[in-house]
């Protein structure tokens, strides 16, 4: 668990606070988002959390641990870091790179290889086509890659993660979400992420934490600040499609009328969707389809219809507007 | 002035000769010391503390470099009076403008993400020096030193005309007696001697070049 209290950064010489006051809580297991654009207090936020900024008052804990009171090298060696610009050492094999935090703490030579072939593989790369690698050899993917299992060399229950999908195309970065998401239901650990990019916080976080000038605007999960944006600031952030993102997180379930008979047109037409899937999905069903609802099934059976008067109902209600 | 084959290869058959070594010392000594001295001050200049004075100093480094070698024997002549001692100190003050000036360059020019990465997975600061910083600014310091080493080669030279001997002796006589085979001969010598340790210095250069450059 990670516990921010009253935290403030003014850097010397600066008029105003990077970080203005701020104070919240992650838990053990969630993702948390640092959404915000350039110069909101985003990544400075980040760095206090491992020290390599000092807040100028405040306090952060972790695990019960204020950071200030541990040796700062031993902190850091304790949580994953990863930054945009990936910073592998150029001069050291990716088997290198990856065993930096295990070297550091000493670990066997032989318990390292293993851990980083390990870590490799998890991260989608064939270990002996990399191990022997420099940096500059591979793909801006495959750097990224990387730069995680670096972060998770040695299994930090804690991770920070400034921009880390920031360097490479947006085809690659949907499938990195999509892989470390993945992983993340696995491992369960506790993440801080920064971003910038309001799809991406949406899709990765368990809870956002909206910044601007330094200032703490809203917290609270992906729908809820999507459903009540806290002021203009945070609408502006959202964007125009306040409605499709929503409906990108609201499951068919949610907005179905429940129903028991089987409507046989719609199913041998296929135009069906699964209860937990999206709603946004169901509307793609329904263009494809050119239908005004569609069936809703959990595994084989239909349990209900989800019809396009649900859906504009939902988001007209949400969005605060009249029908 | 005329030139005498058979006068040229006695001068470079036995009376050049004994000043190689001693032309060698003119460039090993300051060499040495000004490695010793440059590459920590460099060091030095690019840590955090010290960090914001590193321009100053590179601009001193950069006029110092702009002074003719004569100039410098000339000004510290009349503090040091003549002999080895004060050519050896004006060769070395001369030695130490290009290795402290590309250490600088070196390391302040070791990209920033990288050292922030480094931290970051919790090197200590003297890790950060000794496992990232100094590998990475290893063919910068290297290439210091060799601009260095080939300059105090031809600068020894005029080590001879404040009595601290080497090859330049030998040059200045050929002037002094209007012996144009000495002159000749000791120029060979000199460029000879520079070659050989621009050679011997690059080959340490690809020794101590960080893996991923050796390809």
């Amino acid at each position: 668990m990670i516990e921010l209290e009253n935290i403030t950064k003014k850097f010397p010489g600066a008029d105003s606070f990077s970080v203005d006051r701020i104070s919240f809580r992650v838990n053990e297991g969630n993702i948390c988002v640092f959404l915000g654009p350039s110069g909101c207090g985003k990544t400075t936020i980040l760095r206090m959390i491992n020290r390599l900024e000092e807040p100028s008052s405040g306090n952060i804990f972790v695990n019960g641990k204020n950071v200030l009171e541990v040796d700062p090298s031993g902190l850091r060696q304790s949580m994953g870091y990863v930054i945009q610009q990936i910073g592998l050492l150029p001069h050291r094999t990716i088997e290198q790179n990856v065993g930096l935090v295990p070297e550091l703490l000493g670990w066997e030579a032989d318990k390292t290889r293993k851990r980083v072939r390990e870590l490799l593989e998890v991260m989608g790369l064939k270990p002996d086509e990399v191990v022997r690698k420099y940096p500059h050899q591979l793909s801006g993917g495959q750097m990224q890659r990387v730069g995680v299992a670096r972060a998770m060399a040695a299994d930090p229950p804690i991770m920070l993660m400034d921009e880390p999908f920031g360097a490479v195309d947006p085809i690659v970065r949907i499938r990195l979400q999509d892989e470390f998401l993945s992983l993340q239901q696995k491992f369960q650990k506790t993440i801080c992420f920064v971003t910038h990019d309001i799809n991406e916080a949406i899709k990765m976080g368990d809870y956002l934490i909206i910044l601007n000038q330094g200032r703490l605007i809203q917290m609270g999960s992906p729908i809820d600040v999507l459903t009540s944006p806290a002021d203009e600031f945070v609408l502006s952030l959202i964007g125009e499609d306040r409605g499709v993102k929503i409906l990108d997180l609201t499951r068919c379930e949610t907005l179905m009328e429940p129903m028991r008979e089987t409507p046989d047109d719609l199913m041998g037409s296929g135009c069906f969707v699964q209860s937990i899937q999206p709603v946004k999905l169901a509307l793609e069903v329904m263009m494809k389809k050119d239908s005004d609802h569609v069936a809703v099934c959990r595994e084989e059976k239909v349990i209900g219809l989800l019809s396009w008067k649900n859906i504009k109902k939902h988001i007209n209600r949400v969005s605060g507007e009249d029908e | 002035m005329s030139f005498d084959p058979g006068l040229f290869m006695k001068a470079m058959s036995h009376q050049a000769p004994p000043y190689i070594l001693e032309h060698l010392n003119l460039v090993l000594i300051p060499m040495g010391i000004a490695i010793l001295i440059a590459l920590p001050t460099g060091i030095v200049i690019t840590r955090p503390g010290y960090r914001h004075l590193s321009p100053r100093i590179m601009a001193v480094f950069n006029a110092g470099q702009t002074i003719p070698p004569l100039a410098v024997i000339a000004i510290f002549f009349p503090f040091l009076g003549l002999g080895y001692g004060p050519a050896i100190l004006a060769l070395t003050i001369y030695a130490l403008m290009p290795i402290a000036r590309n250490t600088i360059t070196g390391i302040s020019t070791v990209p920033e993400d990288i050292k922030e990465a480094a931290r970051g997975m919790g090197m200590t600061s003297w890790q950060v020096l000794r496992r990232v910083e100094l590998p990475l600014s290893v063919p910068a310091i290297m290439s210091g030193i060799k601009t260095s080493a080939v300059l105090t080669v031809s600068t020894a030279v005029l080590a001879a005309l404040v009595g601290g001997k080497g090859m330049g002796a030998i040059i200045f006589a050929g002037i002094n007696f209007f012996q144009p085979e000495l002159i000749l001969a000791g120029t060979i010598y000199i460029g000879a001697m520079a070659v050989f340790i621009e050679r011997f210095i690059v080959l340490m250069e690809w020794l101590l070049s960080p893996a991923h450059l050796k390809g």
